[in-house]
């Protein structure tokens, strides 16, 4: 038990995905300027990131080890994740349209968000097994979700801000993270 | 040839995947603690656009719109792989220090997004020279970022120390938010340079 | 029918091209982590290395540096500590073969804090454990009343430094007990 409260404890802050990890950079920038499309982003992500981890899991450990064809590994992830991003798309659509319609436009982006691929890696490089993998891959997204609700709260004041001309928007953004960033290293040495 | 020249220096400055599209950010800020894994991850990124952008624009007609980006990732991923073992390989000291983001090459959006809005619609010959472009945009940026955090966080430049052995160094340049502030610092003074030279907005 | 077809060939063209490169690549990809840890063995030995013989136990693997006779001059251990500021530190540890005393050690992982706790690697702090035996020292740090200067600002890495190699001591200790010769 405490092993896994860590783990999450590692996952959420320590180890935060965007602070520390530098994985989901991308969205972190670019769906952070509101905060509601922030959230809709934040679940899609906890919900595939969470499953592709668990079928990564299986993957690894009863098709790639066993005929031992490991350098697949990075292809079939990536294929997993695209079908299932996919999948959870047309379930979507059919089970109820109006998560469809907040969180649809979203889906698409997740297969090049680096932080699903980054995350089933690190599970399987550490070595992690089912329930930790999972309970990570879910903390995880939750520190995701910690760090684009913080950002897009900053950016709301940013606007208002009246920031020197060449660091408007972007550089301005990086250079928030960076203190963001700052803050989060306090973490570090919290999990031994 | 005028149109080649083009498409080669469009991605060094005015539309640099990095710091003008803001492409492929995680490797970028993950990877540039010293100069040689900035370059490292630069050309192993610029290889796997060249494979991708080569077979892309060569097979993009035969393929099936329906399952065209599961196609296009399965040759981005398989150029990954390749590059990956090569890695392993022949340079087991850049393996160790990029770990995790060779294989994350797969998800840099850079690569889908030049597959999808240019080698798919382009002949074989400009989409070489697009991806020699965009790679090598990609990899100067890696290098400016990389040699400017590794100077003010570790004092040396491609591991060779330019200062004293016992100079206090700017360390946070090395940790996290070195990278977020890097490259904040390089794009606005990317930025206001342009706007001295007088370029187009 | 025909996606399905497609998605089918460049799925099957990619797995036989990984599969041609992995071949290719495998010997090398074992050689190169043969000569990492060749690199790593020889830098926390004061001699040239001429053999190294690979003894692998249950709890961890030892490395024994011969000379061209087949007399071993040192004995390495891998060794490890979940003690670090950031959690897992992995060492190489070299001793002398009769009376077990410290050559050096080399951190092969780590993810202490750069400029703080990587100096675990530096000479300045690794010298100091050189000529040291598991009976001679007290291993923890001064600030905890034992032989072991700390680092300044990272205490805690210095710590689980001391209790990889006291690790690394055992594991030689009971593999190679003192009293009996070879």
């Amino acid at each position: 038990m405490t092993e896994l409260l860590l783990v999450i404890v590692s996952a959420v802050f320590v180890n935060n995905v965007v602070f520390a990890r530098f994985l989901g950079i991308c969205p972190y920038l670019g769906v952070s300027r509101k905060l509601d499309t922030a959230i809709g982003m934040g679940f899609a992500v906890t919900f595939v990131m969470t499953i592709a981890t668990a079928i990564g899991y299986f993957l690894h450990n009863a098709v790639l080890v066993p005929f031992n064809i490991e350098f697949m590994q990075t292809v079939m992830f990536i294929l997993v994740i695209a079908s299932l991003v996919q999948l959870v798309e047309i379930i979507l659509k059919k089970v109820s349209k109006t998560l469809y319609n907040s969180l649809g436009i979203f889906l698409p982006l997740i297969t090049t968000n680096c932080a699903i691929l980054g995350v089933a890696l690190i599970s399987i490089q550490e070595k992690y097994d089912l329930l930790t993998s999972v309970v990570f891959a879910f903390f995880s997204a939750m520190g995701f979700i910690l760090a684009i609700l913080m950002f897009a709260g900053i950016r709301v004041k940013l606007e208002e801000a009246d920031v020197p001309k060449p660091f408007e928007n972007v550089p301005i953004g990086f250079i928030s993270a960076a203190i963001l960033s700052l803050a989060f290293m306090g973490f570090s040495g919290l999990v031994k | 040839m005028n149109e080649a020249l083009n498409i080669l220096t469009r991605g060094f400055v005015r539309e640099n995947p990095v710091t003008k599209m803001l492409l492929g950010l995680c490797p970028v800020l993950a990877v540039t603690t010293t100069a040689f894994n900035g370059l490292g991850m630069g050309l192993a990124t610029t290889f796997v656009l060249l494979g991708s952008n080569v077979v892309i624009s060569l097979a993009a007609k035969a393929i099936p719109n329906t399952v065209r980006i599961p196609s296009f990732i399965l040759v981005i991923a398989t150029f990954v792989t390749i590059v990956d073992l090569l890695i392993k390989a022949y340079s087991p000291e850049l393996n160790q220090a990029l770990g995790l983001f060779i294989p994350l090459i797969v998800v840099n959006c850079m690569i889908l997004g030049r597959a999808e809005a240019f080698a798919s619609r382009n002949g074989l010959v400009y989409s070489i020279i697009d991806a020699v472009g965009m790679g090598l945009g990609f990899t100067f940026a890696l290098l400016l970022l990389s040699a400017f955090r590794e100077v003010l966080g570790a004092g040396t430049i491609f591991n060779i120390p330019i200062v004293g052995e016992d100079a206090n160094t700017m360390l946070v340049f090395a940790l996290p938010p070195g990278a977020f502030a890097g490259l904040g610092l390089i794009i606005a003074g990317l930025n206001s340079l342009e706007k001295k030279m007088g370029g187009k907005s | 029918m025909r996606p399905i077809i497609t998605l089918t060939i460049v799925g099957l063209l990619s797995a036989s091209l990984l599969a041609v490169v992995d071949d290719l690549t495998r010997e090398p990809i074992a050689q190169a982590k043969e000569a990492m840890k060749r690199k790593a063995i020889e830098q926390i030995f004061p001699f040239e290395l001429e053999k190294l013989e690979t003894v692998k136990t249950d709890d961890t693997t030892f490395y024994e540096a011969m000379d061209a006779e087949g007399n071993i001059q040192g004995i390495a251990v891998e060794s490890w500590t979940d003690l670090g500021y950031s959690g897992r530190i992995e060492i190489l540890l070299g001793v002398s073969p009769e009376d077990q005393k410290i050559f050096s050690y080399k951190v092969v992982y780590h993810l202490e804090t750069p400029g703080l706790g990587d100096k675990i690697d530096k000479d300045k702090f690794k010298s100091q454990f050189t000529g040291r035996t598991l009976d001679d020292t007290n291993w923890t740090v001064r600030k905890d009343g034992g032989d072991i200067d700390e680092l300044t600002a990272a205490t805690i890495s210095s710590r689980a430094v001391a209790d990889a190699v006291v690790r690394g001591l055992e594991f030689i200790n009971e593999k190679y007990p003192k009293s009996t010769e070879e």
